[in-house]
């Protein structure tokens, strides 16, 4: 059928925009940069028989670290037909470029590998919205790895955000990666859920961010 | 003695005896020409009968002479000096009348020091938050603490009623706080209930708005739930009621209103943060405001505060259909959402509960629109996902600014449309 015009501000649209604001957190989100959706400025859906609907969206995002920093994307988000297991299908096309984090990147590369013992924190942000300066990063990075479980679990009655990052601990490898084991607690807007998510997360200047694994915590309450 | 350690010793004094000991005590200030002068000052002062206070002792002719002289010696000590020819002034007619004024002037500054030090850009405990109600309801005489009813764990719920006069005016009502974990919205109406306190009789549209209607402002809609926040859970949303047979504790008050209750978007599963309860109404917390409002039966707007999304929304939640007054609730909501960005740019989307966040059964506004109060609106405050509902502190007051113009913007509307 063909595609249907959707009100920016309504909900199928805004939820298919989380996803695909995920997904580009994810792929170019780390510790010095956190993508956020400015405003979506056009939403079409399109419903495809037996495969399922399909959004197609326009958007502005920007660098939080640098609000003057947004880009223009386009997106398609798809999610399959009745299909739970499987994660929407997302395709991104940015215009623009966003502010270089190389400098920033190094230095908390460094950092980290020159930590003595295992970085360990909890509860960022704390209770006030509190973030100590030296683990922004660290939340940012958990920010991106959000975006990645968004991304792979959405449905079109979900919207997810990450609440707070309850535990990390990173963990010291043998390679050129740092790994980060978090445990974060995801909000998820239409049940009003707030569940907790192990992911473990590595991380390189040069190669980004990577979920390795990722999973929810219990069965709940 | 000096004389301020003569004046802080009687008012403790004072304080400990509690009567006005210095009640027509004088001080006079003598001023000696010549040291035959100063002697017979100094005779005065060896005369213990007199009980005179020397609060600057005579020593030599070129320094004035200070001294308190009790009631019964007044008349006898002015009698020698003029008999003397020694010149004197009276510095203080009436020592107790000085010492009230300043025990007064003490009691006030403490009160606005209290005032003052209430940090309204910071998260606070329920403890402070009530303190800080009785020092408002205190401070203004058209402001009043009153309890409409009680929680689950029996804390009261406390609700500032501001009126300036009349009987029963029509009333604006605006609530925060009802899920509990939603701390940025009973920061803000702390924010809100000082700001229209303080801004009566200088701002205009407060000024014209309380000369009309009456505004009651429930800042804690769920303190059982937003003490559970700050001791045990952050991220606590219900009530903390216990439900019978369940393991599961506490019902989603913003699905517990007599409106389509039970219905699509409210689960029936107890362990789920959007549980209904076992009947409309059944928690206290939601009663309470229905019998308040129900009571009063003079209200025209039910505003509540909610965070996190940026959302400015009105009727319905628990049907996708638009109601009645669509037409002039959308117009509102986009006026109330173009003063909130007007200040820091912040973006609200405006629209129908089901259409922009959720289509939701049980719901406050839904209820009040039904009962007769056309303008409700339900706004969910920032951020839009970055924070949360862990919204940094040093948003609280740009946020209570901005959400404060959206909220003036409809309360003005229903003003002019009340009168």
């Amino acid at each position: 059928s063909p595609a249907m015009e959707l009100p920016p501000g309504h909900l199928p649209a805004a939820r298919a925009a989380a996803v695909a604001v995920g997904y580009l957190r994810y792929l170019r989100g780390g510790p010095a940069r956190g993508l956020e959706l400015r405003e979506l400025r056009r939403a079409r859906r399109q419903d495809i028989d037996d495969v399922g609907h399909k959004y197609c969206l326009e958007l502005e995002l920007e660098d939080v670290l640098d609000k003057d920093s947004t880009v223009t994307c386009t997106a398609e988000v798809l999610y399959h037909l009745g299909s739970k297991s499987s994660a929407p299908d997302v395709q991104v096309t940015v215009q623009g470029e966003l502010r270089s984090t190389e400098e920033a990147d190094k230095e908390f590369y460094h950092r980290i590998r020159s930590l003595e013992k295992e970085l360990v924190a909890e509860n960022i942000p704390d209770s006030h919205g509190n973030v100590p300066p030296e683990l922004e990063p660290i939340h940012l990075l958990a920010w991106a790895a959000s975006g990645y479980i968004t991304w792979q679990n959405s449905t079109e009655n979900t919207k997810l955000h990450l609440a707070q990052v309850k535990h990390v601990r990173q963990v010291k490898r043998s390679d050129e990666d740092l790994q980060f084991d978090f445990v974060v607690l995801l909000h998820e807007m239409v049940s009003q859920e707030v569940l907790p998510w192990e992911v473990t997360v590595l991380w390189h200047p040069q190669h980004g961010a990577r979920v390795s694994q990722c999973h929810a915590v219990g069965a709940g309450r | 003695r000096s004389r301020e350690q003569t004046s802080s010793a009687s008012s403790l004094l004072r304080l400990l005896l509690k009567t006005p000991i210095y009640c027509r005590h004088q001080v006079l200030r003598i001023k000696t020409k010549n040291e035959q002068e100063v002697k017979q000052l100094q005779l005065l002062e060896s005369l213990e009968h007199l009980e005179l206070d020397f609060w600057i002792n005579p020593s030599a002719p070129a320094l004035p002479v200070d001294v308190r002289i009790p009631a019964a010696s007044v008349q006898s000590v002015k009698a020698f000096l003029e008999s003397q020819g020694i010149e004197y002034s009276i510095l203080i007619e009436d020592l107790q009348d000085i010492l009230d004024k300043e025990k007064q002037e003490m009691d006030e500054n403490a009160q606005r020091q209290r005032s003052s030090t209430f940090d309204f850009g910071a998260y606070h405990t329920l403890d402070d938050i009530n303190a800080e109600l009785d020092h408002l309801a205190s401070e203004y005489s058209f402001v009043e603490k009153i309890q409409i009813g009680q929680s689950y764990e029996k804390r009261p719920l406390y609700v500032l009623k501001f009126s300036t006069g009349g009987s029963n005016r029509p009333a604006i009502w605006l609530d925060a706080g009802i899920h509990s974990r939603e701390w940025v919205t009973q920061a803000s109406a702390l924010w809100i209930a000082n700001k229209i306190a303080s801004d009566y009789g200088t701002d205009a549209s407060i000024t014209s708005l309380l000369n009309k209607m009456d505004l009651f402002l429930l800042p804690v809609s769920n303190p059982d739930g937003f003490v559970y926040t700050h001791t045990s859970n952050r991220m606590w949303r219900k009530t903390r009621s216990k439900i019978p047979g369940s393991i599961c504790v506490g019902v989603d008050p913003n699905r517990n209103w007599d409106a389509g209750f039970g219905g699509p978007g409210a689960s029936n599963n107890p362990c789920s943060d959007s549980y209904h309860g076992p009947s409309a109404n059944s928690e206290v917390e939601v009663k309470s405001v229905v019998d308040f409002i129900k009571n009063h039966g003079n209200f025209k707007a039910f505003l509540t505060l909610h965070s996190y999304s940026q959302l400015l929304m009105y009727p319905y939640g628990y049907k996708c259909t638009r109601p009645d007054d669509y037409a002039e609730l959308e117009s509102l909501g986009r006026a109330a959402a173009s003063s909130i960005r007007s200040l820091y740019g912040t973006t609200f989307q405006v629209g129908t509960i089901c259409k922009t966040i959720y289509q939701a059964s049980g719901g406050s506004i839904d209820w009040s629109y039904d009962n007769g109060i056309k303008y409700s609106f339900a706004f969910e405050l920032r951020d839009t996902g970055r924070y949360g509902f862990l919204l940094p502190a040093s948003q609280i007051v740009p946020t209570a600014e901005e959400t404060w113009l959206g909220l003036k913007k409809i309360m003005e509307h229903v003003r002019d449309k009340s009168s």
